[in-house]
C-alpha cells in the first residue's frame, strides 16, 4: 500500500489537527478575535465541500481505502460530514457568544480537536482506534464545557462531565479488553466470525454477555441513553451554549457511530442476546426523555431532555438491524445535527443579546426578534417531526424501517418500537408547542427590539436552510444514506 | 382547454405565493388583506374554471388519466418524481369526489378572507396563515400519493394552531394545544397505517393506485382490519366522530370566526374525504369487517351530537356540536357501501361546508355586534339587526334540512341508502331530525325573536356590515341553488362513487 493511499485515509484528521495546533498561536496575532472563527472555519468548510462534491455531486471518486485501523467509505464520509456541519454551525455561532472571554484560540483549537476525535471514531475499524477517537473527542469536550472556568455552573458541568465521561470510558475499555480476551483481536470485523463459533454454554458465553452489557453502559453514557443520561441536562445547561450544541448534535452522534460499528458489525451474530434489551432501552429512553422535558423551565435543559428522547429514536436502528434501519439512523443523525445545533444557536443568540436562557425568556420573542422566533419555530417543529421539515423525513425512514422488519417472522415486536416512537413524537409536541406558544402568543416583559449578532445569524440561517431544504428535497440525502448503509455492513436489506 | 396546463399545481401555488408575499410585507401589513384576497380570488376563479371544464362522465377518450378498468379516472393529472428511492411521487388529479371539495376550499377560503376584512391584530400573519391553510387543504384534496397526502395533512395543523392560539377567545391557549396534540396523535395513527400499507404492498410506491393494486393480493384480512382501524381512527378524529370529538367544541369556541369557518367547513371534510378516498377502497375487507362499527359510531355521533346541542348556552358551541351530528351523516352514508350512500356522504360534506360556514359567520356577527353569544343574554335582536336575523334563520333552516335547501337533498339520500341497507334501523338516525329542528328553532326563538333583551346594552347594535354580509349572501345563494338543483352537484359525484364501489369490490355494490 503506497503512502498516498495512507494519506487520503486520514487526510481530514491531518488538516484538522494542523489547524488545531496553529489556533492558540493565532490568538496572539489577531486583534479582532472574530478572525479566529473564520480561520477555524477554513478546514471545516474545505473538508465539507470536498465531501459534498464526492458524496452528493459525484465530482470525484474516493478510492475505497481500508487500512488496518482506519477506513474511508460512504458511511464514514457521511458521518464525517455531519460532524463538520455541526462544527461549522458551532464555530459560526461562537465568536459573538464568547466575545469577552479569554483564551479564544484554545477554544477553537479544542473544537477542532473534538471534531477530529469524532471523525476518528467514524472511520475506525479497530476497537482501540475507536476508543482513542472517543477519548480525543471526550477530553476536548470536557475542557470546552469548562471553558468559562470562573463561572460556577460551567466548572460544575465540566467536573460532572469529566467524572461521568471518565467512568464510561473505563467501562468501554474494560469491555474492549474482554472482547479481546475472547476473540484475540481488536479489529471489529474480525471479532464477528469468532463469536459466530462460540458454542452455547461455553466459558466464553458469560464473558461475551458481560462485555455486551459494559459496552451498552459505556457507550450508553456517550449517547445519553436512559438510565445513563443523568449527566446530560446538567452539562448542557452549564456549558457555554454553542458547546451544548456541539455536545448534543455531534458528540452524541459519535456515540452512535461507535454503537453502530460495534453492535452491527462486531456483535451482529449475537444479535439475539442484545436485541430486546436495546429495544426496551430505546423505548424507555424516548419516553423518559420526553416526559421529563415537559416539566423543564430552562430551555437548555429542555433541549437536553429532548435530545435524550431523540437518542431513543436513534436506538431503534440497532434492534431492527437492517440496511434500511441504518440508513434511517444515519438520516436522523444528519437532520438532528441541524435542528438541534440550530436550536442551541438560537438560545446562544438570545444569550448574546442578553435576553436570557430560561423558558420564560421566550415569551413575546416574536416582538423582539421575529427572525429568532421563526427559526426556533422551524427547529422545534422539525424536532417534533412535522412535515415538510427535515425531522419528519428522517423519522419517517427510521420508524418505517421498524414497521417493515416487523413483518419478518419472529420480529413482530419491532412494530412497538415504531408505535412508541410515534406516540413519543406526539408527546414531544406538547413541550415544543409550548415554546412556540410563548414566542407568539404570550406577552413578554419587554418589547424592545433586539438585533442578534451577525455571525450567529449566519449560523442559524445555515441550519434553517438545511432543515427546510432536507425536508423539501430529501431525495439525495435518502439515497446517500442508503448507499452508506449498504457499504457499512452485511445486513439484510430490510425494505422493498 | 387547459390541456397540458398544470392547472392544479398553479391553483395550489396561488395561495402559497400569496402567503409568502403577505408574510414579507413588513411595515405594509395593512395591505395584507388585499394581497390575500387577490390570490385567493385567482385560485377561486381558476378552480371554478376547472369545475366547468371537468368532464362529468369520463371515458377513455376524455382528457386525463385512465387506468382502463373503471377504477381510477383522474382529470388534470400531473405526475413528478419527488423521492425516487422510496417511490414517492407528487401526483395530483381530480375526480368527482375531490372536485366539489376542491372548489369548496377555494370558495370558503376567499369568503373567509372577505369576512375577516376588519382584522386589526397582526393582519400580515393572519391572512398569511389563512392562505397557508388553503394550500394544505387543497393539497389533501388533490394529491394521489400517500406520502404527499400526509405531508399536506400535517401542514394544515400548524396555521390552525396559530389561528386559534393568537386570534382566539379567552381560553385560546388550552384550546390551541388540545387541538394540535389531539389531531396530531390521530395523524400519527394514520402515518403508521400508511407505512404498513406501503411495506405490505411491496410495490416501492406510495401511489394510491399502486398500493391499491398490490393490496388486491398482498393485504390479508387480519392485516386489513388492523390497518383500517388505525386509518379510520386517524380520519375519524378529524371528522369528528363520537367519542373522539372533544377537541372540536374547544377549538371552535375559541377560534376566530374565520378560523371556525375553515375548521368546520374544510378541516372536518379532510377526515370525511380520507375515509372514502383511502380507508374504505384500499382496505375493503377491513372496512367490511368494521362496517357495523362505522354505522354505530355514525348513528351515535348523529344522536349524541344533536342531544348535546340542546344543552348549549353559547350560540357558537351549539353550531359546533351540530357539526358532530351532521358529519355523522357523512359516515353513515359511507357505511352503507352503496353508490347512493357514498354519493350522499360526499354531497353532505359539500352541503355541510356551505351551511356551517353561514352559521359560524352569523355567530361571529352576533359576537361582533352584541359582544356576547350566550343565548340567554340575547333576545329580540331581529328588531335591531333584521337582515342578520333573516340570514341566521335561513342558515338554521338550511341546517335542519328544510326541503329546497342543500342539506335536505344530502340527508334524504343518506336516509334512503340506509333504509336500503339496514331497513327500519333508519328510525334511529331519523330521530335526530326532530331533535335538530328542536334545538335550532328554540335557539332562534330565544336569541332573535321575542322582547328585546335587557341583559346587554343594545343601544349601538347595528345591522350586519358589508364585509360580513357579502360572503353570507353568496353562501345562501349557493345553498338555495344546490338545494333546488341538486343534480348540479350530483352529476359530478355519482360517477365517481361508482369507481369507489368498484374499488371496494364487494358484492352488493352498485
Amino acid at each position: 500500500m503506497s503512502a498516498v493511499s495512507y494519506l487520503e485515509t486520514f487526510l481530514p484528521q491531518l488538516v484538522l489537527v494542523l489547524f488545531a495546533l496553529v489556533m492558540p498561536a493565532l490568538d496572539y496575532v489577531f486583534k479582532d478575535k472574530r478572525a479566529l472563527a473564520w480561520v477555524a472555519m477554513a478546514p471545516l468548510t474545505a473538508l465539507a465541500a470536498a465531501l459534498i462534491s464526492w458524496l452528493f455531486l459525484g465530482w470525484w471518486e474516493m478510492p475505497v481505502s481500508r487500512l488496518q485501523l482506519l477506513e474511508v467509505n460512504v458511511f464514514t464520509g457521511l458521518f464525517t460530514l455531519v460532524f463538520l456541519f455541526v462544527g461549522i454551525v458551532v464555530v459560526l455561532g461562537s465568536p459573538e457568544f464568547i466575545l469577552k472571554d479569554r483564551n479564544q484560540g484554545e477554544y477553537y483549537s479544542l473544537i477542532l480537536l473534538a471534531i477530529t476525535g469524532m471523525t476518528v471514531v467514524a472511520q475506525a475499524t479497530d476497537l482501540i482506534v475507536l476508543f482513542v477517537g472517543l477519548e480525543i473527542a471526550g477530553i476536548s469536550s470536557f475542557a470546552l464545557s469548562g471553558f468559562r472556568k470562573r463561572e460556577k455552573r460551567s466548572a460544575e458541568a465540566a467536573t460532572k462531565y469529566f467524572i461521568v465521561g471518565g467512568f464510561s470510558s473505563a467501562l468501554t475499555l474494560f469491555a474492549i479488553s474482554l472482547l479481546y480476551g475472547v476473540a484475540g483481536t481488536t479489529e471489529i470485523i474480525a471479532i464477528q466470525p469468532v463469536f459466530a463459533g462460540v458454542p452455547a454454554g461455553s466459558d466464553a458465553g458469560p464473558i461475551l454477555i458481560l462485555a455486551t452489557v459494559l459496552l451498552m453502559a459505556g457507550l450508553g453514557f456517550k449517547v445519553a441513553m436512559v438510565p445513563f443520561h443523568m449527566w446530560a441536562p446538567d452539562v448542557y445547561e452549564g456549558a457555554p451554549t454553542p458547546i451544548s450544541g456541539l455536545l448534543a448534535a455531534a458528540s452524541k452522534k459519535m456515540g452512535f457511530a461507535a454503537l453502530f460499528k460495534i453492535f452491527l458489525i462486531g456483535l451482529i451474530v449475537t444479535k439475539t442476546d442484545w436485541q430486546v434489551a436495546i429495544g426496551a432501552l430505546a423505548i424507555i429512553t424516548m419516553t423518559v426523555g420526553n416526559l421529563i422535558a415537559v416539566s423543564q423551565t430552562s430551555i437548555k435543559r429542555m433541549l437536553a431532555y429532548s435530545s435524550i428522547a431523540q437518542a431513543g429514536y436513534l436506538l431503534i436502528a440497532l434492534p431492527v438491524a437492517t440496511q434500511y434501519a441504518v440508513a434511517g439512523g444515519l438520516f436522523h443523525v444528519l437532520t438532528h445535527a441541524f435542528m438541534k445545533s440550530g436550536a442551541f444557536m438560537v438560545v446562544a443568540a438570545m444569550g448574546a443579546v442578553a435576553i436570557g436562557e430560561k423558558l420564560d425568556d421566550f415569551k413575546g420573542l416574536n416582538r423582539r426578534s421575529p427572525f429568532l422566533a421563526i427559526a426556533m419555530t422551524l427547529f422545534l417543529l422539525s424536532l417534533a417531526g412535522i412535515p415538510p421539515l427535515a425531522g419528519f423525513a428522517s423519522k419517517f425512514v427510521l420508524f418505517s424501517s421498524a414497521v417493515y422488519w416487523s413483518f419478518e417472522p419472529g420480529e413482530g415486536w419491532l412494530i412497538w418500537l415504531a408505535i412508541a416512537g410515534v406516540l413519543n413524537s406526539a408527546l414531544s409536541l406538547y413541550y415544543y408547542a409550548r415554546v412556540i406558544k410563548y414566542m407568539y402568543m404570550v406577552k413578554g416583559v419587554s418589547e424592545e427590539k433586539v438585533r442578534p449578532p451577525p455571525m450567529l445569524v449566519v449560523s442559524v440561517v445555515f441550519a434553517v436552510v438545511m432543515v427546510v431544504g432536507i425536508g423539501l428535497f430529501p431525495g439525495p440525502f435518502v439515497d446517500a444514506c442508503i448507499a452508506a448503509a449498504e457499504r457499512f455492513a452485511d445486513l439484510p436489506l430490510g425494505w422493498r | 382547454m387547459l390541456e397540458g396546463v398544470p392547472i392544479i399545481s398553479i391553483i395550489i401555488l396561488m395561495p402559497l405565493i400569496g402567503a409568502l408575499i403577505t408574510f414579507g410585507l413588513g411595515r405594509y401589513g395593512r395591505y395584507a388583506r388585499y394581497v390575500a384576497l387577490a390570490f385567493s380570488l385567482v385560485a377561486l376563479v381558476l378552480s371554478a374554471l376547472v369545475a366547468f371544464v371537468f368532464v362529468v362522465e369520463p371515458d377513455s377518450s376524455s382528457p386525463g388519466y385512465h387506468d382502463g378498468g373503471g377504477f381510477f379516472d383522474y382529470q388534470f393529472y400531473e405526475e413528478h418524481t419527488w423521492i425516487e428511492a422510496l417511490g414517492i411521487r407528487y401526483i395530483v388529479g381530480l375526480d368527482g369526489i375531490s372536485l366539489p371539495l376542491f372548489v369548496l376550499t377555494t370558495l370558503l377560503s376567499t369568503l373567509s378572507i372577505v369576512f375577516s376584512w376588519d382584522t386589526k391584530l397582526r393582519p400580515k400573519e393572519y391572512f398569511g396563515l389563512m392562505l397557508v391553510l388553503e394550500v394544505g387543504v387543497l393539497g389533501v384534496f388533490t394529491t394521489l400519493d400517500y406520502f404527499v397526502f400526509y405531508v399536506f395533512w400535517e401542514v394544515v395543523l400548524i396555521p390552525m394552531y396559530f389561528m386559534i392560539g393568537v386570534w382566539g377567545g379567552p381560553n385560546k391557549d388550552y384550546a390551541a394545544i388540545k387541538f394540535f396534540i389531539y389531531t396530531h396523535i390521530a395523524s400519527l395513527a394514520l402515518l403508521i397505517a400508511i407505512m404498513a400499507m406501503y411495506f405490505q404492498a411491496g410495490a416501492n410506491s406510495f401511489g394510491m393506485e399502486d398500493i391499491w393494486r398490490a393490496g388486491q393480493t398482498e393485504f390479508a384480512r387480519m392485516f386489513q382490519i388492523g390497518v383500517f382501524a388505525a386509518a379510520f381512527f386517524g380520519f375519524g378524529v378529524k371528522l369528528p366522530m363520537v367519542p373522539f370529538h372533544t377537541w372540536l367544541p374547544d377549538a371552535h369556541v375559541e377560534a376566530p370566526t374565520a378560523g371556525s369557518v375553515l375548521l368546520a367547513g374544510l378541516l372536518l371534510k379532510m377526515g370525511g374525504y380520507g375515509i372514502i378516498r383511502v380507508a374504505i377502497p384500499t382496505l375493503p375487507l377491513g372496512a367490511d369487517a368494521l362496517q357495523l362499527v362505522m354505522a354505530v359510531i355514525a348513528i351515535a355521533s348523529i344522536l349524541y351530537g344533536a342531544m348535546l346541542c340542546l344543552a348549549q348556552k353559547d350560540l357558537k358551541k351549539l353550531v359546533a356540536y351540530s357539526s358532530i351530528s351532521h358529519m355523522g351523516f357523512v359516515l353513515l352514508g359511507y357505511a352503507t357501501f352503496t353508490q347512493l350512500g357514498v354519493t350522499a356522504g360526499v354531497f353532505q360534506m359539500f352541503a355541510h361546508g356551505l351551511v356551517t360556514a353561514v352559521l359560524f359567520m352569523m355567530c361571529g356577527v352576533v359576537q361582533h355586534h352584541c359582544g356576547t353569544r350566550i343565548i340567554q343574554s340575547l333576545g329580540g335582536l331581529s328588531k335591531k339587526m333584521p337582515s342578520a336575523a333573516t340570514m341566521l334563520t335561513i342558515g338554521f333552516l338550511a341546517s335542519l334540512g328544510l326541503p329546497g335547501l342543500v342539506s335536505f337533498a344530502a340527508e334524504f339520500m343518506v336516509f334512503v341508502s340506509m333504509y336500503e341497507t339496514w331497513g327500519l334501523w333508519l328510525l334511529l338516525p331519523i330521530l335526530s331530525v326532530a331533535i335538530t329542528a328542536g334545538y335550532y328553532l328554540w335557539a332562534l326563538q330565544r336569541s332573535m325573536f321575542g322582547p328585546l333583551t335587557k341583559e346587554i346594552d343594545t343601544s349601538d347594535v347595528h345591522d350586519i356590515d358589508w364585509f360580513e354580509g357579502v360572503p353570507v349572501v353568496v353562501l345562501i345563494a349557493l345553498i338555495a341553488i344546490f338545494g333546488v338543483f341538486p343534480l348540479l352537484l350530483f352529476q359530478y359525484i355519482d360517477p365517481a362513487a361508482v369507481t369507489v364501489i368498484n374499488l371496494l369490490g364487494l358484492p352488493g355494490g352498485g
